[in-house]
């Protein structure tokens, strides 16, 4: 019985070690966090600022900028052209290389330092370019920049011919193969329609003397006591004019006729009949011994016109 | 064919090449004979088309003018541009076009009014009576819209 008591006692005593260990370890870590935590304030604070500040400088903007550029590369450039930018790559890298020796570089670097001093540079005339050849210098860089042309043209042609020769290949493929729109329909052999069936000839344009010429008779617009007027007012047939219908018409046209007009009038039919042009004023002042001021006093409303309309003649052509 | 009956138009020529100058008067000309109101408004260099002294040496200039077969190059060498205006007379003789005195009178004649501009007559110095005897009115730009009041303005 005692010896029981005794284990028990004992058990109590470790589990006892054991509460005041943990007790221990809870105090500790508490201590802890609350040490930790001003510290993890400040540390967050620090990062925060730090990422600020990296905004500010630009390196998120970059960043998103340098997604767009790969965004733009990859919908501007398809598979194929990779594929084949995998082939050019070494004659890309040997370009590079060759491009890049020091020596290159140094001439690159001195010819670039005249931008520095671009300021000190004089503009050169059509002159000036002739005097600065005799620069021996000048003539070299002149000979190289000649032999960089030649063969740049020489590379050109290389490309334009070997192009050629693959459509020469083409060619003489479709010769051999038969083009397949030569060949001949299969089953029920009908007429093509767009073939045999030319284009309606166009009219021959009517040779016109000079701007305006009416050509050919005019179409009739309506048709008065059996008389047919065009649409601006003319007789179409100039011989159905009768004396007594120009009468009728110097009334329509608001003229009252007077001998002065008559002399004008038959002077206009007269040269109509030999010339089968209707006159204009300027014709008519060579013809009816009339001055320019006397037509627009006797037809004071566009004279040509409507004398021509009053003596039955078609419109009057040309602009004087 | 129904036209409006009080049609005016109204046409400033302010330069005195052939190719310049004959438009504007043509333009007039057509537009009496069509029975439409018409008047010119002479300024700047359009002064030498009713200018007595000057109206008979009408040029045509060549240089700068694109349409023109003369290379610019070629256009402006002394001689190349009184060649240009007698081949272009020439051609206008054979289309029997009346010269630009003559067209003046028959404008003058046909009802057209001409009028030249005031700050134009003092800045190349002219004088009314060194004007050709068509010619109404010397006249200012207000009056000239005064004048070419509801009609179609046309510049050359």
């Amino acid at each position: 019985m005692n010896k029981e008591f005794t284990t028990i006692t004992e058990r109590l005593d470790t589990v006892l070690e054991q509460l005041a260990y943990l007790t221990e370890r809870q105090r500790k870590q508490e201590e802890l966090i609350a040490e930790l935590t001003p510290i993890a304030k400040l540390a967050l604070g620090t990062a925060t600022e730090k990422l600020d500040q990296l905004d500010q400088q630009g390196y998120f903007a970059f960043g998103k900028e340098l997604v767009e550029v790969a965004k733009k590369v990859i919908e501007g450039f398809s598979p194929q052209d990779v594929h084949e930018l995998g082939d050019a790559v070494v004659q890309i890298l040997q370009a590079v290389r060759a491009m890049t020796q020091p020596a290159v570089l140094a001439v690159a670097a001195d010819a670039s330092s005249v931008m520095d001093d671009a300021a000190a540079v004089k503009p050169l005339g059509m002159f000036g370019m002739v005097r600065a050849t005799r620069d021996d210098d000048v003539q070299k860089g002149m000979a190289i920049m000649i032999e960089v042309l030649r063969r740049i043209g020489h590379g050109a042609n290389a490309v334009a011919e070997k192009s050629k020769q693959l459509e020469d290949k083409k060619a003489k493929l479709q010769l051999a193969l038969g083009s397949r729109k030569q060949k001949k329909p299969l089953g029920i052999e009908r007429k093509r329609l767009t073939a045999g069936t030319p284009a309606a000839p166009r009219p021959a344009p009517a040779a016109q003397a000079s701007c305006a010429v009416p050509a050919g008779p005019q179409p009739s617009a309506a048709v008065i006591d059996g008389i047919a007027y065009t649409a601006d007012g003319h007789l179409v047939d100039a011989t159905a004019w009768t004396r007594r219908l120009g009468e009728t018409l110097a009334q329509m046209q608001g003229v009252t006729l007077t001998d002065a007009h008559w002399a004008v009038l038959e002077a206009a039919r007269a040269d109509y009949e030999t010339t089968a042009v209707s006159p204009n004023i300027r014709r008519l002042t060579q013809i009816a011994n009339v001055t320019t001021k006397d037509l627009y006093a006797l037809f004071p409303k566009a004279p040509g016109r409507t004398i021509a309309k009053i003596a039955g003649l078609p419109k009057p052509a040309g602009c004087l | 064919m129904t036209q409006s009956t009080d049609r005016k138009v109204a046409i400033i020529c302010s330069k005195a090449g052939l190719d310049e100058a004959y438009p504007a008067l043509i333009l007039a000309n057509a537009a009496r004979q069509s029975g439409i109101e018409a008047f010119i408004f002479f300024t700047f260099w359009g002064l030498d088309v009713i200018t007595e002294k000057k109206v008979d040496h009408l040029h045509v200039n060549m240089a700068g003018n694109p349409a023109s077969p003369m290379p610019t190059m070629l256009a402006g060498l002394p001689g190349m541009e009184a060649f240009a205006a007698h081949r272009m007379k020439k051609s206008m003789e054979e289309l029997s076009l009346p010269s630009a005195r003559e067209m003046i009178e028959i404008l003058a004649d046909a009802g057209a009014e001409l009028y030249a501009c005031e700050l134009a007559m003092q800045m190349f110095k002219r004088k009314p009576e060194d004007l050709l005897p068509q010619v109404k009115e010397v006249i200012t730009a207000g009056d000239f819209y005064d004048l070419a009041d509801g009609a179609q303005i046309i510049f050359t």
